[in-house]
This record gives C-alpha cells, sequence and structure tokens, in this order.
C-alpha cells in the first residue's frame, strides 16, 4: 500500500529538513535563531539540545519504523495468515520499559548539571543591569553606571552580564534567542540570569522579544540588544551617564537676556561629539523595525522643518504635559518612570519598544497619536483633535501638529 | 447459523425511546441521549474553536498583517484554546463516557441519571456563556491559561475576564458532577464478573481519568474563587500592590492544568486501545500494563506541574526536582506507544477510517511526546518555553494524540450510537486531509519556534526567518479546514442515509457490540454474565481470548451461558414491556443548571454598577438552584 | 450465531432478579454499597483538594501582609499606636471544643436512628432513653453547628471593627476565605441536618434511612476534620 508509505513519509522528510536546517542554517535566513553558540549559557544549552534532539531522532525512527513495519507487513490480505492471538510478553515489555528510562538517565545527568552551572550566581565583577518589565517596554539600569535607559541594551563583548529582572505591573519574560534562555519578570520578585557574549563577538545588533503574553500590545514589545567593544560600551556608558545634552533652563535664560525672536538656542550638530551610538548603517535589515504605520494618522512632514527644539522643550514639552510619565535627567521635575527615560532618547535607534524606526515623522505621529500606532499604549494621545482609541473621546486640549514639531525637534536632540 | 457480523436490527435513531420530539431531549436522563447532546453539542464548539484557528492562522499567514485588531487576535487565541480545551476535547470526551462506560461495563444507566443530566445541562450553558461574547467583542483575552495578575482588575478592567472566569468556574461543576457519577458508575454498576481488571481499556483510562478530575478541578475552582473575589469584592490574593505573590496563580493553575493534559489525552487512548484490537483482530497487548501505565501517568501527572513555569525562577533545586518527574512520565507513556504497536504486531489489520486514525495518534502522538521530553530539560526549555516550538508541541499532543483518537472513536462508535455507518470514501478524504493538514500545520512551528518566534504575538516583521513556515502553517490549517468540511457533511448524513450497521458491525470483543445498535433505552435486557475481557470474542473466537485472564471457573460459566436456552431477540422490546424501571423523564436538572447559571451571571453586572440587575440574577438564580434541588431531590428517580 | 451470542450475554443472574421481584429500588451493586455511599466518599476526596488549597494559600501568604492588622504579631498603624495581634485563641478554642463536641452528637444521632425501633428496659435510666432519640441528637447537632458559626459571626465582626477586612490585606483575604469557605460548608451541614430533623419529625427516621444520615454524618466529620487542621495551622502555629 504505497498511501501508508507516503503517509509516514511526510513528517519523516520533514524531520530531515530539521536536521540538513540545524547544519546549514545561516544567521542570514534565520537572524533569530537559538542555535547558537554566542555565549556561555547557550552554549551549555545547546549541547543539551543536541544531546536530546540526538535521543529525540533516534526514538522518532525507531517508533515510526515499527509503527509502519508493523502496518504494512500485517495488513489484511487475501489468503494470508490469521492473526496470532498474542497477549502480552513480560520480557519485551520490560525491555521497552528499561531502554526509554536509561535514555532519560543520560539525558537526565548533563541537564541536572546544566542547571546547577547556569543557575549558580553570577560570577565577580559582571555588570549589573536591572531589567523592569512594563506594559509595553522595557526599562534598563545600569545601577553601577548611573544609567537608565529603555528599550535598547548595550552589553560590552567578553564580560559577563548579570540580569536582574522584575516588573511594574504584569508577567513578562525577557528572551534574545542568539544569546541564550529567557526569564519571567515578576511583580515583588526579582529574578536572575547571566551570560557572557563571546569575546569575539564583535560589535554587532540582535532581536529580543517579550515572551509571556502580558495584555493587548504583547506583541509589539520588543528589544534590541547591542554587544559592542569594551571601549564603545565605556564611550556610551559615560555619555549615558551624563545629564541631557540640550538644557532648557539654560536655552530659556538665553532666550530671555538676548530678548530676540526665538532663535535656534541648539543646533544639534554643533554639540560636543557625543558618546558612542551603534552605527545605524551597521544595524541588518532583520533588526530594523517594518511595523506599518496605521493608516488616518496624519501629519504634515514639511511642519517638522519648522520645530524649533527651545520651543518644544520651554513651552511644548510642558504643555502636552509629558513631564507626567517622562524623566530627563537635568531637567527638574522630569523625574517620574511612568514612562521611559528620555535623557539620550536621540540616542536609539528605535521608538516603541523596538516597533518603529527613530525619526522625525515616526516621532510626530507617535506623540500625536500613540494609541493608534500601538493598540492599548499608555502613553496619552497628545494631538490635538485627535481620536483616543481608549478614552473614546476626541482630545480637545493637548498640542497641534505646529507644537508636535517643536517637541520631536526638542527630543531629535537629546542626543 | 448466521455469520458473526449479520445485523440484528435496522438502525432505527429512536429506537431507545418510546418518545420523540424536543421534549424528549430535554427531559431526558437516558445516559446514550446525554452523551449524544455531548456530542453534538462539542462537535460545534469543535467548529467555533476551528473557525477562531482559521482568522488567527490568516492573521498570521504573513508578516504584519492586518487582518485582525491586536485586542480580537488576543481574544481570538484566548477563546480559541479556551473553546478547545473545556468546550470541545473535554466534552467530545464526555461524550464517550456517557455513551460507553454504562455499555461497556454492562450497566443499565449511570449511577446518578439526573446528575449526568445536570452536567451536560450546565456544561452547555457555561459554554454558551462563555462563546457568546466574541459575537460583542467582548471575549476573554488573558489567554487560556489566565495569568494573573494580567487578568486582576488593574491589568484587565472590562467584562471581558469577567466572562472567563465565571464561566469556567461554572463548568467546572459540571465536570466535576460528571466525575462524581462516572466514578460511582464503575465502582458501583459494574455487571456480575465484570472485576476491574476485566474492565474494557476505555473504561479504565476513564477512570483514571474521574480520579484526575476531582482531584485536579479543586486547585483551579480555589484560583478561579480568588479572581472572582479580586475583581468583585475587592480582595488582595492577586494585587501585586498589596505584595501578591505572582506565582501563587500559576502554581494553582497548572496544578489543576497538567492533571487536565492527561484529561484530554487518556480517554482518546482509551478510544485507540479499542479500534486496535478489533482491527488486528488480536486483544490488546500487555493489558496489565497498559493498565498500570495508565494509573502511573495519572498518579504522576499531579508531581509534573511546574514543568510549565521552569522560566520563573524556581531555583535549581525545584526545577530539578520537577525536570525528573517529568521525565519519568515519559516512560509508562512509551511503554503504551510500544504495547500499541504490539498490538498490532502479528495481526490481519483492516483499515478503517477509524483505525486510521488510531495509527495516526500512535505515531502523531510520538513526536508530541518527543518534543515533551525535550523541553523537560530546563535549560533547554527555557530557549523553548512561550515560542512556538511549544504549540507546535501541545497541538502535536492535543490534535495528534486527542483529535486523531476521538475522530477515530467517533467514525468507530458510530454504528453502535446510530445503527448506521459513516461513509468511509468521505472518511478517507476527512483522514487524509486532516492529517497532511496538521503536519504542514504544526510541523513547521517547531521551526518557527526554534528561530525564534514568540508565541501569541499578532504581528510581527519580515525577514525574521519565520515567513516561510508560517505561510506553510496556513495553508495547513485551511486543508483541516476543508477535510473537517467533508467530515460534518459525513456525520450529518450518514444519520439517516448511511449504510445499516448491525449490532457488531466491526467483529470487536467488549460488551457493548452485544446489544444491538442503537442500544434499547434498558440497554441490556438482562444483565450480562461477563468472564473475561473480551466477552464476544468468548462466545464467538475463544481462541483470540483463551491466554487471557479468567479461571477455570470463568470458563465454565461461558458454557454454561451457551447451555441457557435462548430466546431469539425479532423485535425490540421497551422497557415497560420487559418490567425494567427507568428514570424518568425530567427536566429539573436543566431547571437547576439554569439555575446556577442565573445565579452567577449576575456578577458581571456588579463591574458595570447594576447592583440592582446583579441582585436580582443573582438572587433569582439561586432561588431557582436551590428549588430545583429541592424538586429534583424529593422526586422519585424511576 | 450471532443471536444467540447476544442472547448468552443476557443471561439471567441472580443478582437481576430483583426487578422480576418487583422491588424496584433494589437495584444490584459490584459492591453491595449504595451508590451514593460512594459518590461522598468521591465528594470527600475532592473537597480534601479543595481546602487543601485554600490552606496551601494561606501558608503561602502568612507573614507576606504589607500592612496590619497580622494574626500573630504585634502591628503598628501609621499614628504609631500598637496594636495586639488580631487572632483570639481563646474564644476560638471555645468554638473549636463546641464543633467537636457536634461530631460527638452526630454520632449519637446515627447510633439513634440504627437502634430506633428496637426495644428498651422499663428500667433504662434517662441516658439510656435520650440515646434512642435521634431527634434530640439531630437537634443538638444542629444547635451546635449553629453555635459554631455564631461565634465566627462574632469573630468576623470583631474583625471587622479591629480594622480588618477581606480588602485589608493579604491576612484578610486568605483568612476570611478560608474560615468563610469552611463556615458556608458549616452552614450548608447544618441546613442539611435540620431536614434530617425535619424529615424525622414528619414521618420519622428508622434503620432503613441508616444510610442517609450516615451520609450527613460523613459529610458532618469531615468539615469538623477540616476544622481541626484550620484551627492548628491558623491559630496554633505562629
Amino acid at each position: 500500500m504505497p498511501k501508508l508509505r507516503l503517509r509516514e513519509a511526510g513528517p519523516a522528510l520533514l524531520f530531515m529538513v530539521v536536521l540538513l536546517t540545524l547544519t546549514a542554517c545561516g544567521d542570514t535566513v534565520y537572524p533569530n535563531t537559538t542555535f547558537t553558540q554566542f555565549t556561555d549559557l547557550n552554549t551549555t544549552i545547546l549541547s543539551l539540545w543536541d544531546r536530546l534532539l540526538f535521543w529525540g531522532t533516534i526514538v522518532f525512527v525507531v517508533v515510526e519504523a515499527a509503527l509502519i513495519i508493523t502496518i504494512i507487513r500485517y495488513r489484511k490480505r487475501p489468503g494470508g495468515p490469521a492473526a496470532k492471538q498474542i497477549h502480552g510478553n513480560a520480557l519485551l515489555e520490560i525491555t521497552w520499559t528499561a531502554i526509554p528510562a536509561i535514555i532519560l538517565v543520560l539525558i537526565a545527568v548533563p541537564t541536572v548539571k546544566a542547571i546547577f552551572e547556569t543557575q549558580a550566581p553570577a560570577p565577580a565583577g559582571a555588570l549589573r543591569v536591572e531589567v523592569i518589565g512594563h506594559q509595553w517596554w522595557w526599562e534598563f539600569r545600569y545601577p553601577e553606571l548611573g544609567i537608565v535607559t529603555a528599550n535598547e541594551l548595550y552589553v560590552p563583548v567578553g564580560r559577563t552580564v548579570s540580569f536582574e529582572m522584575t516588573s511594574k505591573d504584569v508577567i513578562h519574560s525577557f528572551w534574545f534567542p542568539a544569546m541564550g534562555g529567557k526569564r519571567d519578570l515578576m511583580a515583588n520578585r526579582t529574578n536572575y540570569m547571566w551570560y557572557t557574549p563571546n569575546a569575539d563577538l564583535g560589535t554587532q545588533a540582535w532581536n529580543g522579544f517579550c515572551t509571556e503574553y502580558c495584555g493587548e500590545s504583547h506583541a509589539n514589545m520588543r528589544i534590541r540588544l547591542y554587544t559592542v567593544q569594551p571601549d564603545e560600551f565605556e564611550s556610551w556608558a559615560k555619555h549615558q551617564a551624563s545629564p541631557a545634552v540640550f538644557n532648557p533652563l539654560a536655552a530659556a535664560a538665553v532666550l530671555a537676556a538676548s530678548n530676540t525672536a526665538l532663535t535656534r538656542a541648539v543646533d544639534s550638530t554643533a554639540q560636543p561629539s557625543a558618546g558612542y551610538v551603534f552605527p545605524a548603517e551597521r544595524l541588518p535589515a532583520h533588526v530594523v523595525p517594518q511595523t506599518p504605520i496605521p493608516a488616518g494618522l496624519d501629519y504634515d512632514d514639511a511642519l517638522l522643518a519648522q520645530g524649533d527644539p527651545t520651543r518644544g522643550a520651554t513651552q511644548s514639552f510642558m504643555l502636552g504635559g509629558c513631564i507626567g510619565c517622562h524623566a530627563i535627567n537635568g531637567i527638574p521635575g522630569a523625574v517620574s518612570a511612568i514612562g521611559p527615560d528620555l535623557t539620550h532618547v536621540a540616542s536609539r535607534h528605535t521608538i516603541a519598544s523596538g516597533l518603529f524606526k527613530f525619526d522625525g515623522p515616526t516621532l510626530a505621529r507617535w506623540i500625536k497619536n500613540a494609541r493608534h500606532m500601538k493598540p492599548g499604549s499608555i502613553m496619552n494621545t497628545i494631538g490635538r483633535g485627535e481620536y483616543d482609541p481608549i478614552m473614546k473621546m476626541t482630545v480637545t486640549a493637548g498640542l497641534d501638529d505646529r507644537q508636535i514639531a517643536d517637541v520631536v525637534a526638542y527630543l531629535m536632540s537629546l542626543k | 447459523m448466521a455469520t458473526i457480523a449479520a445485523p440484528t436490527q435496522a438502525g432505527k435513531p429512536d429506537a431507545y425511546s418510546n418518545t420523540t420530539g424536543i421534549w424528549s431531549w430535554i427531559a431526558t436522563t437516558d445516559h446514550k441521549r446525554i452523551g449524544t447532546l455531548y456530542l453534538w453539542t462539542a462537535l460545534f464548539f469543535f467548529l467555533v474553536g476551528g473557525l477562531e484557528a482559521v482568522i488567527i492562522r490568516t492573521q498570521l499567514m504573513r508578516p504584519n498583517m492586518g487582518f485582525v485588531s491586536a485586542d480580537t487576535y488576543n481574544q481570538l487565541f484566548t477563546m480559541h484554546g479556551t473553546t478547545m480545551v473545556f468546550l470541545a476535547i473535554m466534552p467530545l470526551s464526555a461524550a464517550f463516557f456517557n455513551f460507553l462506560i454504562p455499555l461497556q461495563i454492562g450497566a443499565r444507566d449511570v449511577a446518578f441519571p439526573r446528575l449526568n443530566a445536570f452536567s451536560y445541562w450546565v456544561y452547555l450553558l457555561g459554554g454558551i456563556f462563555l462563546t457568546v461574547p466574541i459575537l460583542f467583542h467582548v471575549a476573554p483575552n488573558g489567554g487560556w491559561f489566565g495569568y494573573a495578575p494580567l487578568t486582576s482588575n488593574q491589568f484587565s478592567p472590562g467584562n471581558n475576564i469577567d466572562f472567563w472566569v465565571i464561566g469556567l468556574q461554572v463548568l467546572g461543576v459540571s465536570s466535576l458532577a460528571a466525575a462524581f457519577n462516572f466514578i460511582t458508575t464503575i465502582i458501583n454498576m459494574r455487571a456480575p464478573g465484570m472485576t476491574l481488571m476485566r474492565m474494557p481499556m476505555f473504561t479504565w483510562m476513564s477512570f483514571v481519568v474521574q480520579f484526575l478530575l476531582i482531584l485536579a478541578f479543586p486547585p483551579i475552582t480555589v484560583a478561579l474563587v480568588f479572581l472572582i473575589m479580586d475583581r468583585f469584592f475587592g480582595t488582595t490574593f492577586y494585587a501585586i500592590a498589596a505584595g501578591a505573590d505572582p506565582l501563587l496563580w500559576q502554581h494553582l493553575f497548572w496544578v489543576f492544568g497538567h492533571p487536565e493534559v492527561y484529561i484530554l489525552i487518556l480517554p482518546a487512548f482509551g478510544l485507540v486501545s479499542e479500534i486496535l484490537p478489533t482491527f488486528s483482530k488480536k486483544p490488546l497487548f500487555g493489558y496489565n500494563v497498559m493498565v498500570y501505565s495508565g494509573i502511573m501517568i495519572g498518579f504522576l501527572g499531579f508531581g509534573v506541574w511546574a514543568h510549565h513555569m521552569f522560566a520563573v525562577g524556581m531555583g535549581a533545586v525545584a526545577d530539578t526536582i520537577f525536570s525528573m518527574m517529568t521525565m519519568l512520565i515519559a516512560i509508562p507513556t512509551g511503554v503504551k506507544i510500544f504495547n500499541w504497536i504490539a498490538t498490532m504486531w502479528a495481526g490481519e489489520i483492516r483499515f478503517t477510517v477509524a483505525m486510521k486514525f488510531a495509527i495516526a495518534l500512535i505515531g502523531m502522538f510520538t513526536i508530541g511526546g518527543i518534543s515533551g521530553v525535550m523541553h523537560s530539560s530546563p535549560p533547554a526549555d527555557l530557549q523553548q518555553t512561550d515560542t512556538y516550538f511549544i504549540v507546535a508541541h501541545f497541538h502535536y499532543v492535543l490534535f495528534g494524540g486527542s483529535i486523531m483518537g476521538i475522530l477515530g472513536g467517533i467514525y468507530f462508535y458510530f454504528p453502535k450510537m446510530t445503527g448506521r455507518f459513516m461513509d468511509e470514501r468521505l472518511g478517507n478524504w476527512h483522514f487524509w486531509g486532516t492529517f497532511v493538514g496538521m503536519n504542514l500545520t504544526f510541523f513547521p512551528m517547531h521551526f518557527s519556534g526554534l528561530y525564534g518566534m514568540p508565541r501569541r504575538v499578532y504581528r510581527y516583521d519580515a525577514g525574521q526567518g519565520w515567513d516561510l513556515f508560517n505561510l506553510m502553517s496556513t495553508y495547513g490549517t485551511y486543508l483541516i479546514a476543508v477535510s473537517t468540511l467533508f467530515f460534518v457533511w459525513n456525520f450529518v448524513r450518514s444519520r439517516t442515509r448511511g449504510a445499516v450497521a448491525g449490532s457488531d458491525p466491526w467483529g470487536a470483543g467488549t460488551l457493548e457490540w452485544s446489544i444491538p445498535s442503537p442500544p434499547p433505552e434498558y440497554n441490556f435486557a438482562q444483565l450480562p454474565e461477563v468472564s473475561s475481557r473480551y466477552p464476544l470474542w468468548d462466545l464467538k473466537d475463544p481462541a483470540k481470548t483463551a491466554g487471557i485472564d479468567h479461571s477455570h471457573a470463568d470458563a465454565m460459566t461461558i458454557t454454561d451461558a451457551h447451555a441457557v436456552p435462548v430466546h431469539e431477540e425479532t423485535e425490540r422490546f421497551t422497557a415497560k414491556e420487559l418490567g425494567i424501571p427507568m428514570p424518568l423523564p425530567t427536566a429539573k436538572p436543566l431547571f437547576t443548571a439554569v439555575g446556577l447559571m442565573t445565579m452567577f451571571s449576575g456578577l458581571p453586572f456588579l463591574r458595570n454598577d447594576m447592583f440592582a440587575v446583579a441582585m436580582t440574577l443573582t438572587i433569582g438564580g439561586a432561588c431557582m438552584l436551590i428549588g430545583g434541588l429541592y424538586a429534583w431531590l424529593t422526586s422519585p428517580l424511576e | 450465531m450471532a443471536s444467540h451470542a447476544a442472547a448468552a450475554l443476557h443471561s439471567a443472574s441472580g443478582a437481576d432478579a430483583g426487578h422480576q421481584n418487583g422491588h424496584e429500588h433494589h437495584h444490584y451493586t459490584t459492591t453491595g454499597l449504595d451508590n451514593r455511599k460512594i459518590a461522598i466518599w468521591a465528594f470527600l476526596g475532592s473537597e480534601c483538594m479543595l481546602f487543601a488549597s485554600l490552606i496551601s494559600t494561606y501558608l503561602i501568604y502568612k507573614g507576606k501582609s504589607i500592612v496590619g492588622p497580622y494574626p500573630t504579631t504585634e502591628w503598628v498603624n501609621e499614628a504609631g499606636k500598637v496594636f495586639k495581634p488580631i487572632l483570639d485563641i481563646p474564644t476560638t478554642s471555645a468554638s473549636t471544643a463546641v464543633l467537636l463536641m457536634s461530631s460527638f452528637a452526630m454520632v449519637l444521632a446515627l447510633q439513634a436512628v440504627q437502634l430506633k425501633g428496637k426495644e428498651i428496659a422499663a428500667t433504662a435510666s434517662w441516658w439510656e432513653r435520650i440515646q434512642r432519640s435521634s431527634q434530640f441528637w439531630l437537634a443538638a447537632t444542629a444547635f451546635l453547628g449553629a453555635t459554631f458559626l455564631g461565634f465566627q459571626a462574632y469573630e468576623f465582626t470583631s474583625f471587622v471593627h479591629e480594622g480588618l477586612t477581606l480588602k485589608t490585606n493579604l491576612f484578610g483575604s486568605t483568612f476570611f476565605t478560608l474560615t468563610g469557605f469552611h463556615g458556608a460548608h458549616v452552614t450548608v451541614g447544618v441546613l442539611w441536618l435540620m431536614s434530617l430533623l425535619w424529615i424525622d419529625r414528619t414521618r420519622g427516621l428508622g434503620p432503613k434511612d441508616e444510610l442517609v444520615v450516615d451520609i450527613c454524618a460523613l459529610y458532618w466529620h469531615f468539615v469538623d476534620v477540616v476544622w481541626i487542621v484550620i484551627f492548628t495551622l491558623v491559630y496554633l502555629i505562629s
């Protein structure tokens, strides 16, 4: 009966594909693959996986082969032999109880070893990073370096990084597939995980995801990881720990003193060179967000050219109520931790937890109606006349498009 | 001398009752009718859950699709899981419990026929309560395991979760009531000579499942009570601001949730253990070991719940213990697989549609079992949990296992239930479509998961290495959907147009095949006396069962039975004519169930500041419940 | 042959003969026990898991409350005032004793039902006579159960007065839910006993009704045992 062979051949063929892809997979085809040896943690996991796959394949082949052979060989045929009335066989049954048991022992021993190895305390000298989950974004704190940032994580290669994870609200889970396993982020609890990106990993960008369903925008809670060289990390860290580059109070004082028309108090290009930032041109395509901007969110991009950072900082930023949620180091009163820290927001490549590219037009739309761009977002709809899909009402206060352009200009200056 | 498979009775759909019409169904206390009601209702919900899956897969077909919104998607996957687990697979198993257990053990009905009706009506009403909200876009959206604190008021302020928590609580009542009933039935209603170790394997697996139900449902009941109290009465069980531990829900849920997995799979194992011997013309290989492994699986099933929680940070010791327990459970499961293959070995295998589904279960469940062992290793699981690899795993177990077994069971028992065969040609289309479709749907998910795709995402970017796998999964789902249409057509049509089947159309060996199809309302005109595991084969083909446990005295009984003068059954008598007391039809269980549902359905109104409505429903419902119970308990059964 | 086979399976068994004799209420059972007896055991097994879950939750949350009142330790409110631990162990010990006594009364109620109809010597003492009164013992059990509920109502009210409600803290939520669930079970038991008492008064309970009383007694003893566990874990062990 050829049909039967075909039936069992389907999954068997697919299984062959697993083996092939495992050996042949390139990073470019499967950029988020878990089959890597980029960290000590994932090297351990991969060696366990190899063992699981090895035994799994053997069991699979033995069982499916036994099944196929049986049903082909003993199919009812005219003139075929009558069924033999066998009721059991103690020896056989003991055998097929014992063999799986032995295989499981072969899996269990390295498993237990790996459990205790990977869950041991992080080695001394590890870089501490506090990971705090929010609906739906990531807060990162480097307590030893005085850095607070969001959604994009910088880690030096060759040094162990130790994550201390908790949540401000529901349960989230922190995962970079290429780096190692995941851990849940839970309120009233702290979880730990550490790994060491290989010293030869190079300056690269990686995707990460929230992997515990955490509400409406669970799918929109993404992370980026930049593994960078130690000197690059040092430069980045030094700058990130410093107060905001553009200080609106100083700018306002200049304005008041000069008593002139509004001028550009700050030209971002004229700023003293900021710290290291992962170069945009080295971002591979799969790390660049592709989320489409939803239809019906109109903004005249031409207005952006007229945006004034000083006006944005001194007036619109306040009018929009931004400091109700966002902290900016160096601005008195802007200390809230409800939303991401914006001190060096312009040094990031993405906004809205890795959902969109960081650029003027996207930022303007985001400020105008964040809830339209990211369902359920806690960030209010700011644009005047916009419909807020959560409050189910049209915003009557808020900022007009020109004011938004000012805020965008201000934020773009926060390198 | 008639041949063994000759029909003894033409199919008459209503042959087991004197009455027809809607009232005969509303007031029925006949376990076979209740089983039929379960079957139809559960199949309906199976189609609903399947439709939800089709929409889900359409949304995921390509990167960043906008077929449905984030919230709709979340409602869909929550309802797909909840529907398939609580409203489709469990009740499909319940349909078989109802229809088969009394027939297999030689009883005239279940121990508590009215409680049985009550279980069904509660299930139906709970299912409607849980499902209807999706039509109004307010369906539950917290995932099928509804992790607190996400499901607490603070993070889910709408009515969505209310429907979920109340619906599950009500369904729990149904499952518990049914479980008490079947435990009592199996312990106490077996025909003379039907010792525990002679019970058909389906009854055995069902027996284990009933114990899992009564022991596993209380923890989730408590978890749901806490959530109800939190949501409506302001307690702090899951309130993080009050210092609550987010793991409380997870532990309570999975103490239920893992045995639940065996609640879903063991009945299918039981059905397959009936189908394989029949179509191999051989008794089940290693019956005793099959029984013990089933008990072992049920027992160990209570010690492995935290393997769903390897990412929560329980510590190395707890991870180790739960990992070892999980690996251990693979052993009795593997034994079952090998024993099934050995059952077919040296047999005469007939490839009916039922048999194909049963064989497919062995092949497909094995894949789910292997990936199960892969995530029993906690460090490896940290790369697998909450990705599509897990989705692939549990679909191989639940679709490749439970659904395959249940579909095989439907093809196998349809002649017994209706007196007619399902069409084998349409059945073949159904089988091959489903088989290829499920592999096309779920096998690629292994890859998308291991290549980094998290589960429960409603959109993803292109170029992540997942595009092809998702496209394959979606086409596979469409293939399953199309082949399911063949099944629906076959099922509906064969009831009245299928070929007439006799009492024992497949040449099977257990008691249910000794009575006409469909069985008369009283099942057995006289209670049978059982002397072996395959009493029918004893009579028709003693060679088949010669090696199985029966004492010499038992063998004598068979001989004696042959010696008893036999009156040929030429026409079917009613229970009344035979003087067999049957439970009276009554709508009191339905009335009581409506009371229970009404009582609970008051709660959501509390949230919407409709206090008067809430109180009216709750108090009114409670009065109905108490009044119904009173009338029920004070009226005679038969 | 087929019908022959089927009919052989239908061969009369002695146990089935009851139907032909018209004793409709004596169905054949495998174990010889009444179905209800088996069902109540299954039910109580399930109840064990219910209370195990509730008690575990109480224990998991023990000492995790952020604000007072606390059960067995002193606590300070925002104003800095120091309060005693809220649990009143002497009073609850008394109510526990009452509930234990009710189990004793239940045993005697069952015995009285079993002995109903047997002759009693004219010289019997008042104690021997009262032992024969199922109504007395059913009423006593129900009364003691109700007294326990009274104690619980008193305890709940005084806790609320001292500032502990369902919403106050984790202790309040877990304590009221656990003891409330138990109290609800006692309430059901009291209603059950009162129904039995009513049946006893209207048509009289006799040895033939032993099973009905026995099932109620099983439930009642179970509820008592659960209370012993709760009392030990919640009140005595701090």
